[in-house]
């Protein structure tokens, strides 16, 4: 395994958080993980301010985004990520319980590079997050400036 | 005869004249000018003439007559022009003393009339005629609105009646208390006219009734100079004229009275559709907000049930007895079950939702497409597929494909048990639309539920005997009716089953052309 880029997750459900980052630590990519409970949280930590203030500068390698979140909606936060030049490269994948068609649109229409509508089986969750995790994290080589870790 | 002329003419801007062609919209400003200056020299010569065969008095109507058609025809810079040449000719040859420009003291009153008249006459037409660009007044009245024929009253034009009032009294007082020989009666004609675009059929007919109580008794208050007969002709074709021009005026009121009301009823009954057409699409859109809801909102917490369940196996399952993994299960089976059919009724309702987009659909094409498909899922078994030639239909190719797709996954489900199973595909031709039907040797089902059989989660059948959920007939009949057609069955237990659909007719080139 090569280098493990940085997984940006937006996620305002607990358990949802849990259920992905167990996915993900089953196949050991949970230690480049961070979780931003709402869009606001998602935004201060990509422009590091509030609490991500002393963070170390660097995007992450993929942005998980769920759209139904408090605060700053999901399609916010992409749409503020796509129309800030220092951000806009960043790798977004919806995940979320939606599959309608107007969210694929709206998506799509800002710029999504992935959308993931995450399966009611445990068991394809499961895989579903761990070949999203594999897949952008390991495989995609993400755009210069992002945050990476030797394994 | 001078009235005969007048009469029906002057009725003319409501109707007929307006239909003639002279087009003023688009005419230069010479010719405009030009035309008004034409229609004052043959009102000019016409008087002349019949002054010249003993007729007299009929300067003021023709000179009127010059002015309402340079008014109505060139707008308002001729008009004023008309006016001016009017007044002049009048003066130097008809107002004492003739062929000089000087008015006498006798003649002054006769003269302030006229030119007062002729300014009236022309700012009214003008005003009635509205903007030289509106086409005639004829599409102009067919077009307005009843919100349009109020405003008819504003400005200037709310003090017609007033006007009109004042004008007949001083005609009146002019024609009896002075020894002059005014043209009452068509100058009531003319009143009677303009009042009849701006008042109301109650008030036309008060100053008609006015008009001719004041001719009548001017009659017979001026002294009559010259041919008796000359004057009772020209009074009786005075009356003779207004009588007419208050039927028309009348009626035409009453027309557009009606015409009114027609158009308020309606306009009534397009408010109560527009309302509806709020109230449907406020529904619709909570409908639509509501299936989001479910979309995202119930598939969480199913999610999170079958996760930890699944969780709590992996945990617990060697510490736990056959009972309680038992138990698990079927918390698991379940939660996979509703989350399959929280996926079929949002995909039903998205079918109701959708925009149905119509072309023109090769039903043979959509129907060997399908079956091309199950063929690969039903290799292993042994199925006949007996399919007719089927017609294009006009309707949304991929609800249309959903709808086959159903039928025909039916028709495989309900005859596995069959060694060999047997699947028709075939229509009927009727006379505006097409039934289509599939046909299979399978399980059936009773006739006395029939009405069950398209419902929404109904099931004839126990799950573990053929799966599904009971979603795909109501499926299936949703986009029929949203295509405007019917469906039904015929079947009897263990006798097989037909399901028949109906689609109108595609013809027409004009549909021909929507599926390029």
């Amino acid at each position: 395994m090569s280098e493990l880029g940085r997984i940006l997750i937006v996620e305002d459900d607990p358990r949802d958080e849990e259920l992905t980052l167990l996915a993900l630590e089953e196949y050991n990519l949970a230690n480049e993980v961070v979780v931003a409970r709402d869009g606001e949280k998602a935004l201060n930590y990509l422009y590091c301010r509030g609490e991500f203030s002393s963070r170390s500068n660097g995007n992450p390698a993929v942005l998980l985004l769920d759209l139904k979140l408090p605060k700053v909606d999901g399609l916010e936060v992409l749409q503020q990520i796509r129309s800030d030049e220092r951000l806009k490269m960043i790798p977004v994948v919806v995940l979320t319980s939606s599959r309608e068609e107007k969210d694929l649109i709206r998506s799509y229409n800002l710029g999504v590079n992935a959308y993931v509508v995450k399966p009611v089986d445990f068991h394809e969750f499961v895989n579903a997050i761990k070949e999203l995790g594999v897949f952008w994290a390991v495989i995609n080589q993400p755009p210069p400036g992002s945050m990476k870790k030797a394994p | 005869m001078t009235h005969l002329a007048e009469g029906p003419t002057r009725l003319a801007p409501r109707r007929g004249l307006a239909r003639l062609s002279l087009d003023p919209e688009r005419g230069r400003l010479p010719i405009r000018y030009g035309f008004s200056v034409a229609c004052v020299a043959v009102a000019v010569g016409a008087a002349l003439a019949c002054r010249r065969y003993g007729f007299g008095d009929a300067e003021l109507p023709l000179f009127d007559l010059a002015i309402v058609a340079a008014a109505w025809y060139a707008g308002i810079g001729p008009s004023v022009l008309a006016v001016a040449l009017s007044t002049a000719c009048f003066d130097y040859f008809f107002a004492e003393p003739i062929y000089s420009f000087e008015v006498s003291r006798e003649e002054l009153p006769n003269f302030l009339v006229f030119t007062a008249f002729a300014a009236i006459t022309a700012l009214f037409v003008g005003a009635l005629r509205g903007p030289i660009s509106n086409s005639s007044l004829w599409t102009r009245h067919q077009a307005s609105s009843p919100e349009q024929a109020p405003a008819g009253r504003h400005g200037l034009l709310r003090f017609l009646p007033i006007a009109t009032v004042l004008f007949a009294g001083a005609t009146f007082v002019a024609d009896t208390a002075t020894p002059l020989d005014i043209e009452f009666a068509t100058l009531y004609t003319v009143v009677i006219l303009m009042a009849a675009r701006f008042c109301s059929p109650r008030e036309i007919t008060l100053v008609a009734v006015g008009c001719l109580a004041l001719t009548i008794l001017s009659f017979y208050l001026t002294p009559q100079g010259g041919p008796a007969f000359v004057g009772i002709l020209n009074t009786a074709i005075g009356l003779i004229a207004m009588g007419l021009v208050t039927l028309l005026a009348v009626q035409q009121k009453n027309a557009e009275a009606s015409l009114r009301e027609h158009s308020s009823e309606i306009r009534k009954l397009n408010e109560e559709l527009g309302k509806r057409a709020r109230e449907l699409e406020t529904s619709n859109n909570e409908l639509e907000s509501f299936a989001y809801s479910v979309s995202h909102d119930l598939r969480a917490p199913l999610r999170h049930v079958d996760g930890y369940s699944e969780l709590l196996k992996k945990q617990a399952s060697s510490s736990l007895d056959e009972k309680s993994r038992r138990y698990i299960q079927t918390i698991l089976e379940s939660s996979k079950r509703m989350g399959t059919l929280i996926d079929d009724l949002l995909a039903f309702s998205r079918i109701g939702r959708a925009e149905t987009k119509k072309t023109l659909v090769s039903l043979d094409q959509l129907v060997k497409e399908v079956v091309a498909e199950m063929r690969e899922d039903t290799s292993g078994r042994d199925i006949v597929w007996k399919i007719d030639p089927l017609p294009v239909c006009c309707g949304d190719r991929s609800m249309l494909r959903l709808v086959i797709v159903n039928l025909l996954s039916n028709a495989v489900k309900f005859t596995r048990m069959r060694a060999q199973a047997e699947i028709e595909i075939g229509y009927v031709d009727r006379e505006n639309e097409v039934e289509v039907f599939v046909r299979d040797n399978g399980a059936g089902f009773d006739m006395q539920y029939v009405n069950k059989l398209f419902g929404v989660f109904q099931r004839l059948h126990l799950p573990e005997q053929f799966a599904g959920t009971g979603i795909g007939l109501a499926t299936v009949r949703r986009i029929i009716h949203r295509h405007g057609g019917e469906v039904r069955a015929e079947g009897g237990v263990d006798r097989g089953a037909t399901f028949y659909f109906s689609l109108p007719r595609a013809r027409g080139a004009a549909e021909r052309k929507n599926t390029q």
